[in-house]
């Protein structure tokens, strides 16, 4: 069997694999990327020099120490232990939770979970809908400004009103971030729709008007920057406009309350997907787009919803970002919405996933934290750990995807070809 | 190499792909020095056929015998060694390139110790294949700026300076126009009597007439016979192609004919070249009858389905359904209105693939009152239809849970005809209902059909098994070159004059007839 044969029913396996079998490829491919972390792990710390060699390797039989008589300068020494690392990068995520269920260190992984259950589920909602939604973070830098500045106007006369403030200030500022995230998104799908203008191409590009948007809006006092301060910022939202921590550190810039709402959505955008007729509509055009014309669905349409309500989510994102974890807007968002593609893919763009991968992504962002804190391993060396769990892990969904989208894996055995015109071929999506 | 006068020979070719059966003890032979059409209609297997040939397949059973000797080709590579070429409907050309480095790309003569190209000698080789078969092309034009006419002599080079002696073109007047046509088949005389051998695969039955000395007639996987293109008529071509499988008895008439339901008014349609498919058709179904449109493949009437439908903008034209001019209305409200259609296309329209069937239910009905409430869906509600339907029509297997992919084409087929048929329509097209169905499920959609028009529904049946639409239909159309020939009664006319018909050629004595006085519909 030749090696492009054998790589196309590698892919038709993968296509057709059980949710069981796909979580088990998932865990396996966890399993591996640890496995070959821990080569680079030991490789890197064989070619640098430390003090105490986390393992030292001698060879006493070896026909070197037979020459220096077993001296220790040429014995096998590795400076990181590789156990030790992924302990910290892991477990370190959770901090002392036995003692401290509140502690520091899990809040920050608790925070992290929370801001990417919404750009996950925003991108994952567009690729349902066979669109690649790679402006999350243009979509979430404009969430997160017009909440900013828009709460910073409104809710210093409010503020005094107490708990009445918060239920009127939090909701409106998720509100601000969804209908800016909405429109930001639908731009591009407008785009998309009407212009034909490939949504790849669009997003990308209004991620970097997004950012110039930010910067332009918080650099300038007449607008918007907090004049008592030198940093490009606003000023401080009150107390009242924040996420309530509820059993959490003020301090950690978390909250339950955040973290709820994002379940929340994502269990309204499984129901949406799973049992409307708008979900019904958006899926079919991401799976079949003739056959949801056939089905009556006005594709150009569902083109321009799909990419507001991901735009939306990814604003909702936005806003949380700013109400709970900023306090005030500043532009140099980190790359919440570039995480939610990957976020996204590991879950198989399934919304419920998205918790899930969501959490592994915060656990990572911050171990990542711990290692750097806890050992002497570089931070780029963690950054390459980290990048390799990631994509042992949604390689088998991407390649499923790729698999769904350009082969024709359906039927058992060969790959299904049209017949002539094509009325007996398999080709579907 | 032996010569013989076999250039190559096909025995028992079968090819299987899951849940067809492609190509079915296939035997074909092709005198060499001569052009050899393929006819058939879409998915008759002649390109499958084809490409085993080239090698791009592998055939499940029969082999391939080119110049006297049996070849197994494992890729196209093998295939070009022997001497066999293919030109695909799709060429393969780079844009940018000159038709010189196109012919050559791959094979480019060579120079200083083959460090470099020999672009000198590739031009000079390039200009001496082209005029040694008259080819006239400029080897200095770049593809992009060339006609798809050079394009298409640009790639038939491209085989030659490979060294072929048996050339496959796959349907190479579908991009042509009318006078590119013919200087293709001066070309392939050309080739012919410079002992070259041509196989080109075709559905216009006009074409292979005209150009080729040998005509295989291809149906449903099988050849169905070989003719010698001076001794057979376009009338015989027409009838191999579409065949005639089991004898419908001639089924009841319409009894009851209401008002029109469906009124198509000098209706014009492109088709995805932008070309016209239909022009200045009409015609109107009334309540209660069922109206046929018989004719080859690919002679427009998927276009005017479409149309009708509401998935193509017509060009010109006016598509009234229930006395009320539908042509600008989305297909979201002609499904609303009452339109239930059945696509010629199963798997890329008719069905999500990767929806099960209780999915698929609602598939078109999804935003009904029926199986949703205020956006939200019933899933209780389509599943028990689901299951009826898959119970009514005899769906296997019986699961309502299985995923569409996993049935195989016919039950897939009577899935979507249940489905469609169950929607309470005042209004079914239907094109190709039983294709692919076994034939006891055909007796069963047939007398579905047959009912719902009893019950004063209009029925527009598209077919091209002309048992079916002359069993069935109480007046029938054909449609020839996207015009409709004649309307005509089927108890009246005749096998001859059918196939006349269809091959767009009006029977000795038959006056053209305007549809709408022309046949008596009985009250």
């Amino acid at each position: 069997m030749s090696l492009s044969q054998r790589a196309r029913d590698a892919m038709g396996r993968l296509v057709r694999a059980s949710g069981f079998e796909r979580f088990l490829i998932s865990a396996s491919a966890l399993l591996l990327s640890v496995l070959i972390g821990a080569v680079i792990v030991l490789g890197a710390g064989r070619m640098t020099s430390c003090g105490t060699a986390a393992y030292t390797l001698a060879f006493p039989g070896s026909f070197v120490t037979q020459f220096t008589g077993g001296d220790a300068i040429f014995a096998m020494g590795f400076c990181y232990d590789p156990i030790a690392l992924y302990d910290l990068l892991f477990l370190g995520a959770l901090g002392d939770i036995l003692n401290d269920p509140t502690n520091g260190q899990f809040a920050t992984t608790i925070a992290e979970t929370t801001i990417l259950l919404f750009t996950g589920v925003a991108v994952a909602v567009a690729f349902r809908a066979g669109i690649f939604n790679i402006g999350a973070q243009g979509q979430l830098v404009m969430g997160a400004l017009v909440t900013g500045v828009v709460l910073v106007s409104v809710a210093p006369p409010l503020s005094g009103l107490g708990v009445f403030a918060a239920v009127v200030l939090l909701p409106l500022g998720l509100v601000l971030g969804a209908v800016a995230g909405g429109v930001y998104g639908a731009v591009p799908g407008a785009l998309k729709a009407y212009a034909d203008a490939n949504e790849v191409i669009t997003t990308i590009m209004l991620n970097f008007v997004a950012t110039s948007i930010a910067l332009f809006f918080v650099s300038r006092e007449q607008f918007f920057k907090d004049p008592e301060s030198f940093a490009n910022q606003t000023v401080n939202l009150p107390d009242a406009a924040m996420f309530p921590e509820l059993v959490f550190r003020a301090r950690d810039d978390v909250s339950l309350l955040a973290l709820g709402f994002g379940v929340a959505v994502l269990v309204g955008v499984w129901y949406l997907l799973r049992h409307t007729s708008f979900g019904y509509d958006l899926r079919t055009s991401g799976l079949q787009p003739d056959a949801a014309e056939y089905g009556g669905v006005d594709a150009d349409r569902t083109i321009v919803s799909s990419m507001a309500l991901s735009g939306a989510l990814a604003g909702i994102g936005g806003a949380v970002y700013v109400m709970m974890v900023l306090g005030n807007f500043q532009p140099g968002v980190p790359s919440y919405g570039f995480d939610g593609i990957t976020v996204s893919i590991l879950a198989g763009n399934n919304p419920l996933g998205v918790g899930f991968a969501a959490l592994l992504f915060g656990i990572l962002k911050s171990g990542s934290i711990v290692v750097q804190v806890g050992s002497d391993v570089p931070p780029a060396l963690v950054g390459v750990l980290r990048g390799l769990i990631i994509l042992f892990v949604a390689m088998p969904e991407f390649f499923r995807m790729a698999g769904r989208k350009f082969g024709s894996f359906h039927q058992t055995g060969e790959q299904p070809v049209a017949t002539d015109g094509g009325t007996g071929g398999g080709v579907d999506e | 190499m032996t010569q013989t006068d076999t250039a190559v020979q096909l025995d028992a070719i079968t090819k299987r792909f899951p849940g067809v059966l492609a190509n079915d003890d296939v035997d074909l032979a092709v005198e060499r020095g001569s052009v050899h059409a393929l006819l058939g209609e879409n998915g008759a297997g002649k390109t499958t056929l084809m490409n085993v040939l080239y090698g791009l397949y592998q055939p499940d059973g029969g082999r391939v015998v080119v110049d006297g000797q049996p070849r197994e080709f494992d890729s196209p590579r093998d295939a070009i060694d022997a001497g066999v070429g293919m030109i695909h409907q799709h060429f393969m050309l780079v844009d940018t390139m000159t038709v010189a480095e196109n012919i050559a790309l791959g094979n480019e003569p060579r120079k200083w110790g083959g460090l470099a190209v020999d672009s000198e000698a590739t031009r000079r080789e390039v200009v001496e294949l082209s005029e040694r078969y008259g080819f006239g092309v400029d080897p200095d034009q770049t593809i992009a700026d060339a006609s798809v006419g050079v394009q298409q002599r640009v790639e038939i080079l491209k085989a030659l300076y490979r060294g072929a002696d048996v050339l496959i073109l796959d349907e190479p007047t579908a991009v042509l126009t009318p006078q590119e046509v013919e200087d293709l088949f001066e070309v392939l005389d050309e080739l012919t009597d410079q002992g070259k051998t041509v196989i080109f695969i075709t559905h216009k039955l006009g074409e292979a007439m005209h150009a080729a000395d040998d005509i295989t007639v291809l149906r449903d996987g099988k050849n169905v016979a070989t003719v010698d293109a001076d001794d057979t008529t376009r009338e015989e071509l027409a009838e191999l192609m579409v065949g005639r499988e089991v004898m419908l008895e001639v089924e009841s008439r319409a009894t009851d004919v209401g008002d029109v339901v469906l009124d198509v008014d000098s209706l014009s349609v492109l088709d995805d070249r932008e070309v016209p498919a239909v022009t200045d058709v009409s015609f109107a179904v009334r309540e209660g009858e069922v109206f046929g449109i018989a004719g080859v493949d690919g002679n427009g009437q998927a276009e005017l389905v479409e149309a009708i439908t509401g998935l193509r903008d017509p060009e010109t034209g006016e598509v009234a359904f229930d006395g009320r001019s539908v042509t600008d209305d989305s297909r979201r409200d002609r499904i609303e209105d009452g339109m239930a259609y059945i696509p010629e296309d199963r798997q890329e329209r008719g069905l999500v693939m990767d929806f099960d069937l209780v999915e698929n239910a609602i598939l078109g009905s999804q935003h009904s009152p029926s199986f949703s409430s205020r956006g939200a869906i019933d899933w209780q509600q389509s599943r028990e239809h689901a299951e009826s339907v898959v119970d009514e029509y005899d769906v296997r297997p019986g699961n309502p849970d299985a995923r569409a992919v996993s049935l195989s084409g016919g039950n897939q087929q009577k899935f979507i005809v249940g489905r469609e048929f169950e929607r309470d329509p005042r209004l079914v097209v239907a094109t190709h209902p039983t294709r692919g169905v076994d034939i006891g499920s055909q007796e069963f959609i047939h007398d579905r059909l047959l009912e719902l028009r009893d019950e004063g529904r209009g029925i527009l049946l598209v077919s091209s098994k002309l048992d079916e639409v002359q069993g069935l239909s109480d007046r029938l159309a054909v449609m020839h070159d996207g015009d409709l020939m004649a309307v005509v009664d089927p108890d009246d006319v005749t096998e001859e004059e059918l196939g006349l018909l269809m091959a767009g050629e009006y029977p000795e004595g038959y006056e053209p007839r305007d549809e709408r006085d022309a046949v008596e519909v009985p009250q």
